[in-house]
């Protein structure tokens, strides 16, 4: 990443050790956010999202599928990130590949839940249209288009607007199709329901440099970190998923402290979100 | 850095920037008006006088054609297009601020956001013992405890070699390796060659250097080394020493407050001179760092820059 | 299928000869040397330039002129119906053969030798003309990066639908098997230095066709070279002397 001299990193760890960061914010200050509903109109839903030069775009898809057997009355939801060249010359050709498994990843674990579904920011079974047979299966790409910094929380915040954004056409069952054959569908061009968003977490990231934590982190503080962890917490203050990256090791008890200070920032985080995802809807329809 | 049109204002802020802007516009204009350019655009000239045709222009059947974007500038018979966002062009003595990429053979490579890397040669550095002699094998073994890579150092510009490289110099000491501080980098067409690249302020106590790349640093303030400098600290004393001391919060809280007041100009697309970024200081002193980087200090900027343009054309 | 009504609108309302909506913005991506984001209709690419710098790969370094790259990516999103497409397909591999080569022929690549220029090209939504709509923003975002060039170039395309010539094809009438003819020119000296055609025509109805495509070019030119002015005013007025 950001090659930094070792002058530059001590200035840097000292700025966050007495709460200025190089940009004059403060430890647990975000940059500002700015959100663009609807961005993409051929999906059914998209937003983008822009926290300083960081600019992603996030957009779900919604096709008629098959439940899978274990859970016959729930939905399938994927997610898949991609790093664009343009956010930076190493994400030419395959390069951009691991950080985009990475992205990936943490986000299934943040917004998706166990395998079984269970806990999970989006409720599965409001996806469900005829047990067994047929459910909506979302599609949900995330798109990394210009980066500086704190990708993860921008993506997370992208695909909540983008969900919110989502409506998904309604579906009439025909009546009177026996129980073996695959009912006969029809997908309205006209009624749309509106996805329920309201359980849908948004992410923190949490970077540990020297004994504090900061959010927000650009390039250069991330360059600097020792480990970083991700929480995703939802409007009922519950943690919904957690992932650590960065390799060194931390303590326990610096964990759970984390996790504290992450609950605290995601309450300021969630309003400041919904009030501009609420604007940017509002911009959209005008 | 970011655009105007990514800055979150609200009807009032836009409505009074768009005026300052236009203001900006009004005041600019007649100085070089419609010598504005673009790629493949036809540059009327008198084909009369032996014609110069310099950067940013070509023949075509007999016409003279941009080849950027920029504006239009003839000195005497010779014609050019300056061209504004590009890479630097480096001229002879620049004073540069590069970020070492390697450590080869007798040399550095330095980033320095020119087309190819720099190269400072060990031979164009004076050493720390400040005596001009011939480097020894000593010398090159110990490259590495002067700058490694991933600093930031400045330096000259020398000149082209033969083979077509940048060859920089750091014969003084006041080149050299740049600690304590930050880094910031802008489009090079901001900063204008002027005979003082480095600025030392006083009333904050902190470092200025606005490299002709583009490249700002901006740093807690560091006297320059006598010449018989202490050779005794060894290496690992220098490393315990910065690691106890912090950078205080006051001189933090400046260097800061300098750096978005670069960032700013930069969004805003303003000329970058420290008489500028001592003004936008002063202009924060009674509002919170990080909102300097808000709409509403952006217009403040935007709108004192029309009072000094006003004034210095006035003087005029 | 009927492409033009007898009242001779097109599916989307336009006439025969109607290019969509162009749209284009300087400056998109804050790292990159120079970016732009094109849009046609409903087509939107951006493109993102990084260099003149030191080349990457010293056995590539060329000693007399610049290397010039180029990748061409499609989000997953950008089509109708979603796909996982693996990168670098043949497709993609193609179409940056393409861009590269058309940029390359009127990049001034002797005046920065040893150097190396990337151009990436990210489509954001595909609704036909994406060719088009890619070199369009790839010429925006050379001339953002300051990078000289002997010309912009511009690229439109037109088809045959329904004995009537078509200009700047959507995805529906693109995919409705008529021939496709994507043609780029240096506006400057009217040289066209990119011409591709699928499908086939007769030889005095390609004339027609390839002629209206070009005048498409010509109105792109036109147009970028409008917001290529108004950003160098801008930028030139903002600095100040």
């Amino acid at each position: 990443m950001v090659g930094l001299s070792i002058g530059e990193k001590h200035f840097i760890e000292g700025g966050i050790a007495q709460n200025l960061r190089t940009d004059g914010r403060k430890r647990l200050v975000y940059r500002p956010i700015q959100i663009e509903t609807g961005v993409i109109p051929q999906a059914n839903g998209s937003a983008r999202v822009r926290m300083g030069g960081t600019e992603v775009i996030a957009s779900v898809k919604a096709e008629l599928g098959r439940p899978s057997s274990l859970q016959p009355d729930k939905g399938k939801v994927f997610i898949n990130v991609d790093c664009s060249p343009t956010a930076a010359p190493i994400f030419e050709g395959r390069g951009g590949e691991e950080l985009s498994s990475e992205l990936s990843g943490a986000l299934q674990i943040c917004l998706l839940g166990g395998k079984s579904g269970a806990g999970a920011g989006i409720d599965l079974s409001s996806l469900s249209i005829v047990g067994g047979k047929i459910c909506w299966d979302l599609y949900i790409d995330g798109l990394v288009v210009s980066a500086d910094g704190n990708l993860l929380d921008a993506l997370g915040a992208a695909i909540k607007a983008a969900l919110s954004n989502t409506a998904i056409p309604k579906v009439n069952v025909a009546a009177g199709a026996s129980s073996d054959e695959q009912p006969e569908v029809d997908i309205s061009d006209e009624e749309f329901l509106q996805f329920d968003t309201s359980a849908v977490p948004v992410i923190i990231t949490l970077t540990k440099v020297g004994r504090e934590y900061i959010v927000d982190a650009t390039p250069e503080e991330e360059s600097h970190m020792d480990s970083a962890i991700s929480i995703s917490v939802n409007r009922q203050r519950n943690l919904c998923g957690l992932t650590k990256r960065g390799s060194a090791g931390l303590d326990p008890s610096v964990i759970l402290d984390m996790v504290s200070v992450g609950k605290h920032v995601s309450e300021e985080l969630m309003n400041k979100l919904d009030s501009e995802i609420a604007a940017a809807e509002a911009r959209e329809e005008e | 850095m970011r655009e105007i049109e990514s800055l979150p204002l609200n009807q009032t802020q836009k409505l009074r920037l768009e005026k300052a802007l236009d203001q900006l516009d009004f005041l600019s204009a007649g100085a070089n008006s419609n010598a504005c350019v673009t790629v493949a655009d036809t540059i009327l000239v008198d084909h009369q006088d032996g014609l110069l045709k310099g950067h940013g222009t070509t023949d075509f059947d007999g016409e003279l054609v941009a080849t950027v974007c920029g504006v239009v500038e003839r000195v005497n018979k010779l014609v050019y297009v300056r061209s504004l966002r590009a890479r630097y062009k480096p001229e002879i003595g620049d004073i540069i601020v590069g970020r070492v990429i390697e450590v080869a053979p007798k040399r550095w490579r330095l980033e320095i956001n020119f087309t190819q890397d720099a190269v400072l040669m060990l031979s164009s550095m004076t050493l720390h013992d400040g005596i001009q002699r011939r480097q020894t094998a000593d010398d090159e073994l110990n490259m590495r405890s002067i700058f490694v890579e991933n600093d930031v150092i400045c330096a000259e510009v020398r000149g082209f070699q033969h083979d077509g490289s940048l060859h920089l110099q750091a014969r003084s000491q006041k080149y050299g390796k740049l600690e304590k501080g930050q880094l910031l980098t802008v489009p090079p067409y901001l900063v204008k060659r002027r005979k003082q690249h480095f600025h030392y302020l006083e009333k904050y106590n902190i470092d200025l250097i606005v490299g002709c790349n583009g490249f700002i640093w901006i740093g807690e303030h560091v006297e320059t080394k006598d010449d018989m400098v202490e050779d005794q600290v060894t290496e690992s004393e220098q490393q315990n020493a910065s690691e106890d001391t912090h950078t205080p919060v006051e001189i933090r809280d400046k260097i800061c407050r300098a750096a978005n007041a670069v960032r700013v100009l930069c969004t805003l697309g303003f000329n970058i001179t420290a008489d500028v970024i001592m003004e936008i200081i002063e202009l924060s002193n009674r509002i919170d760092i990080h909102d300097m980087l808000g709409a509403e200090f952006c217009v403040l900027v935007a709108e004192s820059e029309v009072d000094r343009r006003r004034s210095s054309t006035k003087k005029k | 299928m009927e492409f033009v009504s007898p009242e001779g609108l097109r599916l989307d309302g336009r006439r025969p000869m109607e290019m969509r909506q162009l749209r284009a913005e300087i400056g998109i991506v804050s790292k990159a040397d120079g970016s732009a984001s094109f849009e046609m209709g409903n087509t939107k690419v951006i493109a993102a330039v990084y260099g003149p710098r030191e080349v990457q790969n010293r056995s590539q370094q060329l000693n007399d002129q610049a290397l010039v790259r180029c990748e061409y990516t499609m989000a997953n999103f950008s089509t109708g119906d979603r796909r996982r497409k693996p990168k670098g397909d043949r497709r993609s591999t193609e179409i940056s053969l393409v861009i590269r080569q058309t940029m390359e022929a009127c990049i001034m690549t002797h005046l920065m030798p040893r150097s190396q220029i990337d151009i990436f090209v990210q489509v954001l939504q595909a609704d036909g003309g994406t060719r088009s709509a890619c070199i369009n923003a790839a010429t925006l975002a050379l001339a953002d990066a300051g990078i000289p060039m002997s010309d912009i170039v511009t690229s439109c395309s037109a088809g045959y639908l329904n004995s009537t010539p078509l200009l700047d094809l959507n995805y529906v009438e693109d995919s409705a098997g008529g021939p496709d003819v994507t043609v780029g020119i240096l506006p400057r000296s009217t040289k066209v230095t990119l011409l591709q055609m699928d499908s086939k025509l007769p030889m005095d109805i390609f004339e027609n066709v390839m002629q209206l495509a070009t005048e498409g070019c010509k109105a792109v030119a036109n147009y970028v070279h409008e917001v290529l002015l108004e950003k160098t005013k801008q930028l030139d007025k903002h600095r100040g002397v």
